[in-house]
């Protein structure tokens, strides 16, 4: 006869990874084949009464029945559940009760398990998302404990650093323009600890960045591109205020700190995990970098109201490059777009009081002759 | 399907006939050879989010490759990727083996994998992670261990002491607790053993006579250290 089993049997005369055995539940007791095994010799039905149940298996979650004295003892262990209900159906309940109590056990393991890795899962989301709400707090407060003096000789010697590779301009309009820029930024910011230094240097990358301490790079290729002083003004404002707000150090403490608390817990993972503790990491100080720039740009521009210098420049500046952002993703970059930017500037620009700007001592057409452009012929 | 494992010891390899039309899965990687009436294909056990699940969870491969016996009948020789020995274990739709996540090599199309999540203490402590392969169905499994394989039969309530990291698969029949080696945590650890698994019967459980992290830990220390 062959069988479907539905169980494992163990006993001494079977092997020890158990032989396979359909058991049947009946309202006498239960029915056991083994395939190549003689039944029982008690008859075919062994009665409840000779029964003991128990619980067994790596989680406990299996039936196991016994019966018979030793050597021939047989005792198989059920895992399918709807014979295991109906086992305990069947059977008189002075039977099941142990089993029962095993199985509440069970339940209990499985709730207890359950709570646990709830517990931990749990206790690892709120440590995120405190880091996360209450990383610039933190930061703040490690960054306002670091003298202004260690940051001044972090910045020089990467100032020192950079320059030793550039090629600078030492003087000419076009550093006397820069220099009268930042004299009338500088004498409006009162109480800061630094000494701004500024070098114009001969590249046609348009952009500009400041260093921890007080250290401004301008390139030329920023003020070949810029249509009129203002415009300049406006990006070395922005500059300025990332110095005064200690971004850079900022910055330089959130990347480290993340890094350290990441790696402390999730490792140095490798493959995906890995790619994607990468990822998640680069997101975080992408959307750190936007909020610094847009803080930046706030306070530029207040700046530039302060120093009589006229804000339009910088919005223009920034509608012009936003010509060039088409396609670009915000999320995926370390500034907000161009045009947001602009927006965001006009929106504030209202609610700052009037003042009537006063023009620069320079003309703008000149400085950008001596710095090789091409006059345009004006009808 | 029949199969014949070549030259057991170290480096053996496990040739598998198929019949016209007959499927067997394995870890990706692990063919060496085959005839050219069967075709490779790759598949996501489980789905998507089962591979990505046993991918993050286990360490396992995100893709296990499927050997199709599509235009008649022919062989296929699969190898492991560490020096040891393979087993073969018949699966008859009742027996279930928990295997760590290292242990499968290949199975039948009929064998079904799934991973299991095992509680706190064993994950934290057990030596195979917090996810291991429960492996159930029909037909044959085919396991592969570093090292070789030893087999522990053990009786119903019988006992026996494995060191974690020696453990490759057991049956579901048998239950586990982690324990500290010795009496005490230091004597745990100067042991060197740390924890041990206490295994209790009915059951069967296969361990690899070679430790491979202990292994790893060794190897490191020959291996240049680039700046």
């Amino acid at each position: 006869m062959t069988i479907v089993p539905n169980a494992l049997c163990f006993g001494a005369e079977f092997p020890a990874t158990g032989s396979p055995c359909h058991v049947e539940v009946s309202s006498r007791g239960i029915t056991l084949h083994v395939e190549g095994y003689s039944p029982q010799p008690d008859g075919n039905t062994v009665p409840f009464s000779l029964l003991t149940v128990s619980s067994g298996g790596l989680d406990h979650d299996q039936l196991v029945v016994k019966w018979g004295k030793e050597p021939s003892t047989r005792t198989p262990y059920v895992k399918d559940p709807v014979l295991i209900r109906a086992f305990r159906e069947a059977a008189p309940p002075e039977l099941t009760h142990h089993f029962e109590a095993a199985a509440a056990k069970v339940r209990q393991a499985r709730t207890h398990r359950r709570r646990m890795w709830g517990i931990v899962v749990g206790s690892l989301g709120a440590l995120v998302l405190f880091l996360w709400l209450g990383s610039d707090w933190l930061v703040d407060l490690a960054v306002s404990r670091i003298p202004v003096e260690w940051e001044q000789k972090l910045g020089e010697s990467a100032y020192r650093d950079f320059l030793a590779k550039q090629d600078a301009l030492k003087g000419g309009p076009a550093v006397a323009a820069v220099n009268e820029m930042t004299q009338r930024l500088t004498s409006q910011v009162t109480k800061s600890p630094y000494t701004f230094e500024i070098t114009v240097v001969k590249s046609d990358v348009v952009n500009a960045f400041a260093l921890p301490g007080g250290y401004i790079v301008v390139f030329t290729g920023l003020m070949k591109k810029a249509e009129s002083g203002e415009e300049v003004a406006g990006v070395l404002s922005h500059e300025v205020n990332h110095v005064l707000q200690r971004h850079g150090l900022n910055r330089i403490v959130k990347t480290l700190g993340l890094m350290a608390v990441v790696t402390i817990f999730v490792g140095d993972p490798q493959g995906l995990a890995g790619l994607m503790k990468q990822v998640g990491l680069e997101l975080v100080t992408l959307k750190f970098g936007r909020a610094q720039e847009t803080e930046a740009d706030l306070t530029g521009l207040q700046l530039l109201q302060r120093a009589k210098i006229d804000p339009a420049g910088m919005i223009r500046f920034f509608e012009r490059l936003s010509e060039k952002d088409q396609g670009r993703m915000e999320w995926l970059s370390t500034h907000p777009m161009s045009t947001a930017r602009a927006e965001r500037l006009k929106a504030e620009l209202v609610s700052l009081p009037k003042t009537i700007p006063e023009p620069f001592t320079f003309d703008w057409k000149k400085i950008q002759e001596s710095l090789g452009v091409q006059p345009v012929a004006t009808p | 399907m029949k199969s014949e494992i070549l030259y057991p010891g170290a480096f053996p390899m496990v040739r598998v006939e198929l019949g016209a039309g007959e499927h067997i899965k394995a870890e990706s990687g692990a063919m060496v050879s085959a005839s050219p009436t069967i075709d490779i294909e790759s598949k996501m056990e489980g789905g998507f989010l089962g591979a990505l699940s046993r991918k993050l969870l286990t360490g396992e491969k995100f893709f296990f490759q499927t050997l199709k016996a599509n235009r008649g009948a022919g062989e296929v020789l699969l190898a492991p990727t560490v020096p040891g020995e393979i087993v073969v274990l018949e699966l008859d739709g009742v027996n279930e083996y928990l295997v760590q996540k290292d242990g499968f090599l290949a199975g039948a199309e009929t064998v079904k994998i799934e991973s299991q999540m095992q509680s706190f203490t064993r994950g934290l402590l057990g030596g195979e992670g917090f996810f291991i392969l429960k492996i159930s169905g029909t037909g044959p499994l085919i396991l592969n261990s570093f090292g070789a394989i030893h087999k522990v039969e053990l009786k119903p309530e019988q006992e026996y002491i494995v060191d974690n990291s020696h453990l490759v698969a057991w049956s579901s029949t048998t239950s586990y607790n982690i324990e500290r080696a010795a009496s005490g945590w230091v004597a745990s650890f100067t042991s060197g053993e740390g924890f041990v698994c206490r295994f209790r019967g009915p059951g069967v459980v296969y361990i690899q006579s070679r430790n491979p992290g202990s292994f790893g830990a060794w190897i490191r220390q020959f291996i240049p250290v680039s700046e």
